[in-house]
């Protein structure tokens, strides 16, 4: 028997009054898959993962965990999730150690059991210095760390983490990001994640982004790419726009993105006579031509009148 | 086993979190014994009380369910800390779920306020001399009277969102409470109207059956007493299990897509985007 999809949405969503938040979340994460949930502030991301994490209820739509469905089998789907809230989930009274035993023990751990998962998340988040330590004395990286060793205890088959990373240091991302990988390698454990930093989600099989409550591209970050164009000209300056609807009169662009101190254009194909319309263009403070990356097409397919 | 675990999680969390906030913890020691030892002592010398008891010793019982009372709410109510920090949100989403953080919250809460009533009591001897016998029932009446303010605190926390409203919650639930209970002053010489608030609140039971323990005259039978507060807990815990989150209401019920969205199934305006 094939194993189920560890998630699988169909026309997920959900409303705060009259406010549509979720409008209609079509979503398939295989089982192991590294799945990045993209979009600006008020998308629709947080409330996605609520309602995937059973904390929410849905107002239209199915959404099932490894088979079993967010709103009828509610204990069966927690069993097998890891959350990372937005905020950090930590009592600052506690110790991280007493927080990562409090944590197992909602997990339903005890006795053997518990102090094994509980040391094992220490070892893993390399938290063994700061086990003893108050929470409320960690720092913002630190804390985190704590989360995602709470997350990872009971080793679940699909982490949800909102925004894990945010406000930390490159070496507390690197921290987090590293033992997700190990997580994934050694357990072939599932993973949905949001970020702002666009680069975190290079590495994912499948990046879904969402603007406005909806699901606006769902592809591979590299096929994401590829639509914005093999190259992306970005361009700054009075004669700015006048340069970028000129390169737009020639058949190789393929995006046109009015930025905030600028303009980005994606080409495809031939770049000579992009160059030589460039170098001749009046009013122009800054010019680049560099290969299109994800937050081209994050902002060519999130940006309100580019969808 | 997994509620188990979770209710015992909770409770060990709680009551490790009680033992390390002293400045609260001895705020609650001290108060009845300001009570019992400033007032007490003031107001014996004006109060003429039936069967010519010192106000000290006609106190005691009340000032005991002050400190459990003061003990279990705030403590219960501290819900709110939790909600408003995300620590809520973590209990919420655990496999055994809302029923199991409700009452691992009450069984702390309840700890909390028995704890701090029995440090009370045990000063009995030297207000309101009573036998050992008086001393037992006034434990079992102060488990019930900390069940039942436990399960108050919890409803009052249930709605609440923000720590700022806590002040306000003491001022408007916890004094009123008090004051009308009988625990402080005789509810005998209250105005009628406020002789009615007092019998049908749930502290002036509590008050009763301690006065019952120490042999004092009471207004209802012990039976009633025990009755009234069983009653309280129930009825609370059923509240607060209605009000707590509407999103984790509808567990285990028939799929919600058969039938159309309900009042109570809207969601609440403050949920995250």
């Amino acid at each position: 028997m094939s194993t189920p999809p560890a998630i699988e949405t169909e026309g997920l969503g959900r409303d705060y009054g009259s406010v549509r938040a979720l409008r209609a979340l079509d979503l398939l994460v295989p089982a192991g898959a590294l799945v990045g949930l993209l979009g600006p502030n008020g998308a629709g991301k947080t409330t996605a993962m609520l309602l995937l994490a059973t904390i929410l209820a849905p107002s239209r739509g199915t959404a099932r965990i490894f088979g079993a469905d967010v709103r009828r089998e509610r204990i069966a789907v927690r069993r097998r999730l890891g959350l990372v809230f937005q905020e950090t989930s930590i009592d600052g009274l506690l110790t991280v150690e007493e927080n990562l035993r409090f944590a197992a023990r909602l997990c339903g751990l005890g006795g053997p059991k518990l102090r094994a998962a509980v040391a094992e998340a220490i070892d893993r988040a390399g938290l063994g210095e700061r086990a003893a330590q108050p929470a409320r004395q960690l720092s913002g990286g630190w804390r985190r760390l704590v989360d995602v060793a709470r997350a990872t205890l009971h080793r679940p088959d699909l982490l949800i983490l909102d925004e894990p990373t945010v406000g930390l240091d490159p070496e507390h991302r690197e921290r987090i990001w590293t033992i997700l990988a190990t997580e994934r390698r050694e357990r072939g454990t599932a993973v949905l994640f949001s970020t702002h930093y666009l680069a975190e989600a290079e590495p994912a099989d499948r990046v879904v982004l969402l603007a406005g409550g909806e699901v606006v591209a769902s592809d591979t970050p590299a096929a994401l790419r590829a639509a914005v164009g093999d190259e992306v000209a970005e361009m700054e300056g009075p004669g700015a726009e006048r340069l970028a609807r000129a390169l737009r009169g020639l058949g190789s662009v393929v995006t046109f993105l009015k930025t905030e101190r600028g303009f980005r254009v994606g080409l495809k194909g031939e770049r000579e006579a992009v160059v030589a319309l460039a170098m001749d263009a009046p009013g122009i403070e800054h010019l680049s031509l560099r290969p299109a990356s994800l937050e081209d097409a994050y902002f060519a397919r999130t940006r309100p009148g580019m969808r | 086993m997994s509620t188990a675990s979770t209710v015992y999680g909770i409770v060990a969390r709680d009551l490790v979190r009680a033992t390390r906030q002293t400045s609260r913890l001895l705020g609650g020691l001290v108060r009845p014994f300001m009570w019992l030892l400033l007032v007490g002592t003031g107001y014996n010398a004006i109060a003429r009380l039936e069967g010519g008891i010192s106000y000290q010793a006609f106190v005691f019982p009340g000032v005991v369910v002050m400190a459990s009372l003061f003990g279990a709410m705030l403590t219960a109510i501290a819900t709110v800390y939790d909600r408003e920090f995300g620590m809520l949100r973590l209990m919420l989403a655990s496999p055994a779920g809302m029923p199991a953080v409700l009452v691992g919250r009450a069984v702390a809460a309840a700890v909390v306020g028995f704890t701090q009533g029995a440090v009370v009591l045990l000063f009995a001897p030297l207000v309101a001399p009573a036998p050992a016998s008086a001393l037992l029932a006034g434990c079992g009446a102060l488990a019930l009277s900390s069940a039942s303010s436990a399960m108050l605190g919890l409803l009052v926390a249930a709605r609440l969102t923000s720590v700022e409203n806590f002040a306000g919650v003491i001022n408007v639930v916890l004094f009123p409470l008090l004051f009308v209970s009988g625990a402080l002053y005789p509810t005998s010489g209250m105005p009628s109207v406020l002789r009615a608030l007092a019998r049908v609140n749930p502290v002036t039971y509590q008050v009763d059956l301690m006065r019952h323990a120490f042999h004092q005259p009471v207004e209802f039978s012990a039976t009633r007493g025990v009755l009234a507060l069983a009653a309280t807990t129930i009825v609370a815990f059923g509240l607060t299990a209605l009000l707590f989150d509407p999103e984790q209401r509808f567990v285990g019920r028939q799929d919600p897509r058969d039938r159309p969205l309900t009042e109570t199934q809207q969601p609440r305006s403050d949920a995250p985007a």
